[in-house]
């Protein structure tokens, strides 16, 4: 029985897998990377897949990797060159820790490069003799046991050495430059003066920040930005897809260190974010929405009330809303207290246009930002509830389910890769608004195009979260039958195929700049574009990506199928797509 | 604390011992504290302050000599690297590139050699390093002469 039941579990997982990633040559590599430890399994499993489904052009390096090449470096260099390790350090750090340029820059001029890195040539400078020593600090004089020298050869005490080095690795990683204090000297004090001399804290300091520059100077390294996270990035540069997604699970963009953004360029994320945090906003609303007093300046929301304006005090100045001239002025004659002709007359003449309308202008952009800030942020929010769901699922839901079903944990992945897609596409969706925010005004058949793509991904993704978030709960809690469950897979783990090509395509389709509708551009009536908008995407989806498995998976569930080529979800009955009309 | 205080009292020696060797600089030690000295420095030959005696105040940190004293000039000149009104002087050493190895006499050098040497590029007195700047050595010349005339000159009569 037991074997019966391992034979079918491993049909049934290797045939799920076939499906996913048929024609994903990358799937299977990397699963054992060295140094790849699994603190939770479950976790790392459901992280590892959508690791491995990017091809790998980054390697993850944790603390113990990064000592590891540090010290493979050091002795490289130190052996090849003949020098001292502690000498072949500063060297590395001094060219970036780049190894071939060391030796490229060493060759050339040797000389050259050890003046600029403080290594002196020792073999002029006469040993101490024996007796007392004045200190150059301190100016105390001590017998040679307590006294120590750089290359150099310059006298100091221990005590002020110790001083001297704490002082400067307190002030930062400017102590991994550190020189002989005389200071025409030059002579370069290493790691070796520092592990000798100092206090354990401050090696322990000094140690990290040569740690730090290791990556912080290298070209092809960068810490994971994640709080509380130690791990760095080796990204191959010229390689792709800047996306790299860390032990932790963030990802994060290589090249710009904001969090993973496909489909949306660096710099547009970068515009995004500053025009988030920027004061700009504000002062547009405080333009559009605001005038100032005529008399003090400060800004004056109006939110109700007649034009009878008094400002705050201490300046009580009292005006009229409509022309901003003084109150005293205004009477019967002005058209009475809740009217102001002067206003009207002017306005006629145009004298109130220029103002009226930047200020119209700003409330407009105004109005449309806060439009896709909103749904930016939803998606952000909704992505971070996400996240906790998925959590939440691994660590109890799931041993639960387990229990009930009777199935092993590990024929239960489907639905933490069902979260785990939803996490993605909640992430996608939320960079589509930056996307959408700055998309040309006057390209109207691609803006037409884009809202069609993203309504139907919001669309698909909500029939997602739906599948993944209430119908779970009733095989969780309720009494659904094996066959019931088994119905649940086939229709989640479709789903969340579907959702998934939708998405990639969708991604690709952006990053391209929707180069396909131009092609169509023409064709913006209303009546016509839903139509157009959906053979021109299927044309992208069937061009780029016929690839993860697309040909093989057909999702038919209780509610209908779903398209091969567009992904539309089609009711039951319907023999082609309503959308692309491909027959079924 | 006491470390600073022996070095200052090193220094404070060898000042003594050395008074005639430098007769450019009179290094003095405040009589109740030892953390506080002035210096009176004569202007270098063949520059605009030529003549004068300027007035330096130092006051030294606890941290000394890890961290640099702090010095201005208590004499008002019209230098690229002093600020015209609190005398606060722009000089690297004094800043990041203070080492322990220097000392209040070879401060006083060093600012001797500014003064000969004015680096009208990171001012603290921005009309006289635009005059030298825009290559009006002579109108910075005077106005530096004149400022040492009244303010670091002896009164006569």
């Amino acid at each position: 029985m037991d074997s019966e039941d391992d034979m079918h579990d491993a049909n049934d997982v290797d045939s799920y897998e076939e499906d996913y990633y048929s024609g994903d040559a990358m799937y299977s590599d990397d699963d054992d990377d060295a140094g790849y430890e699994f603190l939770d399994n479950a976790s790392d499993d459901s992280d590892d897949v959508s690791v491995s489904r990017q091809q790998k052009n980054y390697t993850i390096l944790k603390e113990d990797d990064i000592r590891q090449r540090q010290e493979d470096d050091i002795t490289r260099i130190s052996s090849v060159l003949s020098i001292s390790r502690d000498s072949a350090c500063m060297l590395l750090r001094r060219f970036n820790w780049n190894v071939s340029n060391v030796h490229e820059a060493w060759f050339a001029n040797e000389d050259a490069v050890r003046k600029a890195v403080g290594m002196l040539d020792t073999t002029n400078i006469k040993p101490p003799k024996a007796g007392e020593l004045p200190c150059g600090i301190c100016f105390e004089s001590y017998t040679l046991d307590s006294v120590s020298t750089a290359a150099c050869g310059h006298p100091f005490c221990n005590t002020c050495w110790a001083a001297y080095i704490s002082t400067s690795i307190n002030d930062g990683p400017g102590c991994l430059t550190l020189r002989c204090p005389i200071p025409s000297c030059g002579a370069a004090v290493g790691v070796d003066m520092v592990n000798m001399l100092t206090s354990d804290e401050d090696k322990k300091k000094y140690r990290r920040y040569l740690l730090r520059s290791y990556i912080e100077d290298n070209r092809k390294t960068k810490w994971c930005p994640a709080p509380g996270c130690d791990c760095a990035i080796e990204f191959d540069l010229g390689s792709g897809s800047y996306d790299v997604t860390c032990y932790c699970s963030y990802s994060f963009c290589w090249n710009c260190t904001e969090e993973a953004h496909r489909p949306v360029d660096c710099e547009t994320v970068s515009k995004w974010i500053m025009k988030n945090s920027a004061e700009s906003e504000n002062m547009n609303w405080i333009l559009a929405n605001s005038k100032p007093c005529p008399k003090c300046k400060r800004p004056i929301e109006k939110n109700q009330g007649c034009m009878h304006m008094t400002c705050n005090p201490p300046c009580k100045y009292e005006f009229c809303w409509l022309c901003l001239g003084q109150w005293s002025d205004h009477g019967e004659r002005t058209g009475g207290f809740y009217a102001c002709n002067r206003y009207e007359s002017a306005k006629q003449e145009g004298a109130y246009d220029e103002s009226e309308r930047r200020r119209e202008m700003a409330k407009n952009s105004l109005e449309r930002y806060t439009h896709y800030y909103e749904r930016w942020a939803t998606n952000q929010s909704s992505r971070q509830k996400a996240l906790a769901d998925l959590l939440q699922m691994q660590t109890v839901h799931l041993a639960k389910l387990s229990e009930r079903q009777c199935q092993p944990e590990t024929q239960l992945k489907f639905i933490l890769e069902a979260w785990l897609q939803i996490v993605e596409c909640r992430r996608v969706l939320k960079w589509t608004y930056a996307y959408g925010y700055y998309l040309p005004e006057q390209e109207v058949a691609k803006r037409q195009f884009f809202e069609y793509l993203q309504g139907e991904a919001e669309a698909g993704l909500e029939r997602l979260h739906q599948c993944a978030e209430k119908e779970l709960h009733t095989h969780i809690d309720g009494n659904a039958s094996q066959e019931e469950f088994n119905n649940f897979r086939t229709k989640l783990a479709g789903l969340t195929t579907v959702t998934r090509n939708y998405f990639e395509n969708l991604v690709r389709a952006l990053e391209n700049g929707l180069s396909d509708v131009d092609s169509h551009g023409a064709s913006s009536k209303t009546s016509t574009s839903k139509h157009a908008a959906g053979t021109s995407k299927s044309k992208s989806g069937k061009g780029k990506g016929p690839t993860k498995g697309g040909g093989s998976t057909r999702t038919d569930d209780l509610t209908g199928w779903s398209c091969d080529q567009c992904t539309y979800m089609n009711p039951k009955n319907a023999t082609s797509c309503q959308i692309c009309h491909t027959s079924r | 604390m006491q470390a600073s205080r022996a070095r200052l009292f090193k220094e404070y020696k060898e000042v003594q011992r050395e008074k005639v060797a430098d007769p450019d600089i009179q290094l003095v030690c405040d009589d109740s504290n030892i953390f506080k000295w002035t210096a009176l420095i004569k202007g270098p030959s063949e520059t605009p302050y030529e003549g004068g005696v300027f007035q330096l105040a130092f006051s030294v940190p606890e941290q000394y000599p890890l961290q640099p004293p702090q010095v201005r000039f208590l004499t008002k000149i019209f230098h690229p690297n002093v600020h015209f009104k609190t005398g606060e002087i722009c000089l690297d050493i004094l800043k990041n590139a203070w080492s322990p190895a220097w000392t209040l006499q070879s401060v006083c050098r060093a600012i001797i050699a500014l003064m000969a040497h004015p680096e009208p590029d990171s001012p603290l007195n921005c009309d006289s390093g635009n005059l030298l700047r825009s290559g009006d050595v002579r109108g910075f010349q005077s106005m530096a002469k004149m400022y040492t005339r009244l303010a670091a000159m002896p009164k006569k009569g």
